[in-house]
């Protein structure tokens, strides 16, 4: 993630941009939006004057207050909606041009909201992108069971989903979007009505696959303790309209055990610093719906 | 501790488990005897009553829904019902007449079925058409079948083609208006998700519209049976076509209130079949329906 001249100024003291790990990102960015802001129909500002380019490869978290605009973002992201003012622009996928790489989907998301098919197992909700697009058959085939291995699911293949926990569920509905292998993976809060402990351990499990298919990810969560588990670096949004308010690179590397990194000096002194910044909104938010 | 004990207290967790299931069962079973045993004394009470109350001279001389003559009594309805299947003393035999009513409902409600699905599905997948046909639909529906039986008899004839289409015209909206909810009420996101992975307009109608109107139209299949069946009755004794209808109807003209309940008992057990089918139907491929929810 580079910070654009605009934003420069509201970067947190000591979030250098050097500390984030580019082993594998600093390519051209995969989007860049450029001054976007979004009003819905009846009036309501949902983001106003965004920039940000969102780099191959790394994940991009994005936290900020209540209704401050996280999820609209997305949707501008994904093209449910399009911005009223700016543009979002595209650059072409690096990969499509290597001799015999396999062409990757443009896009997929994860909803907070479940999205399986209940009439389908669990091989086959996985396998629904492939269903969907024909000419992708061979590459996804031999994705679909290594996806069902990483993630513990394997030998509920045959399940459907009400036959599964919650958590299970959750890694299910991950890997459905994996399968397509996105070029570029949105979270819309996707693990937040999990428990602590099986939160976790997908965390892992969505780092460990990420990294391993070299997905650009973003990140929208109210869990600041999960950004930075995942993140190579936070956002913190303004509230509505939502703003570019703060941006911490996070210096954890591309490896990383989530249950020990949350043990570590740095972790907590990070999440206190993203604390910070979120607290501040938080309370100017309340303070302007006291006013009103 | 060590691997005997703790195999020996996965044991007995997993006999403790199974035990308890066991008795699940027991209690479950249990509950479904006393239901129907409550169930058989209520029907036993209520044909004794049938049997015995008409027979107390001054009540029936009193009341005259509990006259004899005109609403017979078990031992004269089994009597009857014995004759029908039979065709002894004259009587006509039934099997005919209750394998067209049945044909004619089995038909009638099959294609209202596929018409009404059809048109929810089409339907709750286009906003426009759905904004263009919908009034004419609603007001389609409120016109009483009954009204239109005779101008379904000078299309078709007074012929079962006359009961089947009558039949149509009932289940179809039975059908459709929980096929269109079925389709509009596909969660936002998982149309959202799909459109993301890539499906085109046509594959959201049939990958994900699909199962969830195919969901409520087979939920309102037992409920679409019994319309079907009552249409191709109301049909057979308006156009006096052979079916189980016509032979309520002669019953009827003739006084004959055996004759009249007999047949009222075979529609009723008819109708308890068709509908156990449809329940059957419903338990077979709606299983994630059910425990989904």
């Amino acid at each position: 993630m580079v910070a654009t001249a605009q934003d420069a100024g509201s970067a947190a003291p000591g979030a250098a941009a050097g500390a984030v790990d580019r082993s594998r990102g600093g390519s051209a960015p995969v989007a860049s939006l450029r001054n976007v802001s979004f009003t819905y129909p009846n009036g309501t500002e949902a983001v106003r004057d965004i920039s940000l380019e969102i780099e191959d490869g790394r994940i991009l978290g994005v936290c900020g207050p209540s209704g401050c605009g996280k999820s609209s973002l997305l949707a501008l992201l994904a093209e449910i909606r399009h911005p009223t003012a700016g543009e979002i622009t595209w650059s072409p996928d690096p990969l499509a041009s290597r001799p015999g790489a396999q062409p990757r989907h443009p896009l997929s998301m994860v909803f907070q909201k479940d999205t399986l098919l209940p009439w389908l197992t669990v091989e086959a909700n996985v396998r629904f992108f492939q269903t969907l697009n024909k000419e992708r058959r061979a590459d996804v085939d031999e994705l679909i069971p290594e996806l069902l291995e990483l993630t513990r699911l394997r030998e509920f293949a045959n399940a459907y989903p009400y036959q599964l926990s919650g958590g299970m569920r959750r890694r299910l509905a991950f890997i459905t979007a994996m399968a397509a292998q996105p070029r570029l993976l949105l979270l819309d809060e996707p693990f937040s009505a999990l428990d602590e402990p099986t939160r976790i351990a997908i965390h892992q499990d969505v780092l460990d696959i990420v990294r391993r298919l070299g997905t650009t990810v973003v990140l929208v969560t109210h869990d600041l303790a999960e950004a930075v588990s995942l993140c190579d670096e936070v956002v913190i949004l303004a509230a509505r309209p939502g703003r570019v308010a703060a941006r911490h690179p996070v210096p954890f590397g591309r490896e990383r055990k989530v249950m020990e990194l949350r043990e570590r000096p740095e972790f907590l002194e990070l999440y206190g610093r993203l604390w910070h910044d979120l607290s501040v909104q938080i309370r100017d938010a309340q303070e302007r719906q006291d006013e009103r | 501790m060590s691997a005997e004990t703790l195999h020996a207290s996965a044991s007995a967790t997993m006999t403790s488990k199974a035990s308890f299931a066991a008795e699940q069962r027991r209690a479950a079973r249990r509950r479904r005897g006393r239901i129907i045993a409550v169930q058989l004394l209520i029907l036993v009470a209520f044909l004794l009553m049938w049997e015995f109350l008409p027979k107390v001279g001054w009540l029936s001389d009193r009341l005259t829904f509990l006259d004899p003559y005109f609403i017979s009594s078990p031992s004269e309805i089994w009597a009857t019902l014995g004759d029908l299947a039979s065709g002894r003393d004259n009587s006509p035999e039934m099997w005919p007449f209750a394998r067209a009513t049945v044909e004619a409902s089995l038909i009638g409600t099959f294609l209202g079925t596929v018409l009404g699905a059809g048109a929810g599905l089409v339907l709750s997948n286009s906003r426009m058409l759905s904004d263009v046909l919908r009034p004419f639909i609603i007001a389609l529906n409120a016109v009483p079948r009954i009204a239109l039986i005779p101008i379904i008899v000078i299309i078709f004839g007074p012929t079962m083609k006359a009961s089947v289409f009558t039949a149509i015209t009932v289940v179809f909206f039975v059908v459709f208006f929980n096929a269109y909810e079925g389709g509009r009420t596909v969660p936002p996101q998982v149309l959202e998700n799909a459109r993301l992975l890539g499906a085109s307009k046509t594959q959201l109608m049939w990958r994900v519209r699909w199962p969830h109107v195919l969901a409520w139209t087979v939920t309102a299949l037992p409920n679409a049976v019994s319309f079907g069946l009552v249409s191709v009755v109301t049909a057979e004794i308006l156009t006096g076509t052979v079916g189980m209808g016509r032979l309520l109807l002669d019953s009827v003209t003739t006084v004959q209130a055996s004759l009249t309940f007999a047949v009222v008992v075979v529609l009723s057990i008819l109708g308890i079949v068709l509908v156990a089918i449809a329940e059957v139907i419903q338990r077979r491929w709606l299983h994630w329906w059910a425990q989904g929810d």
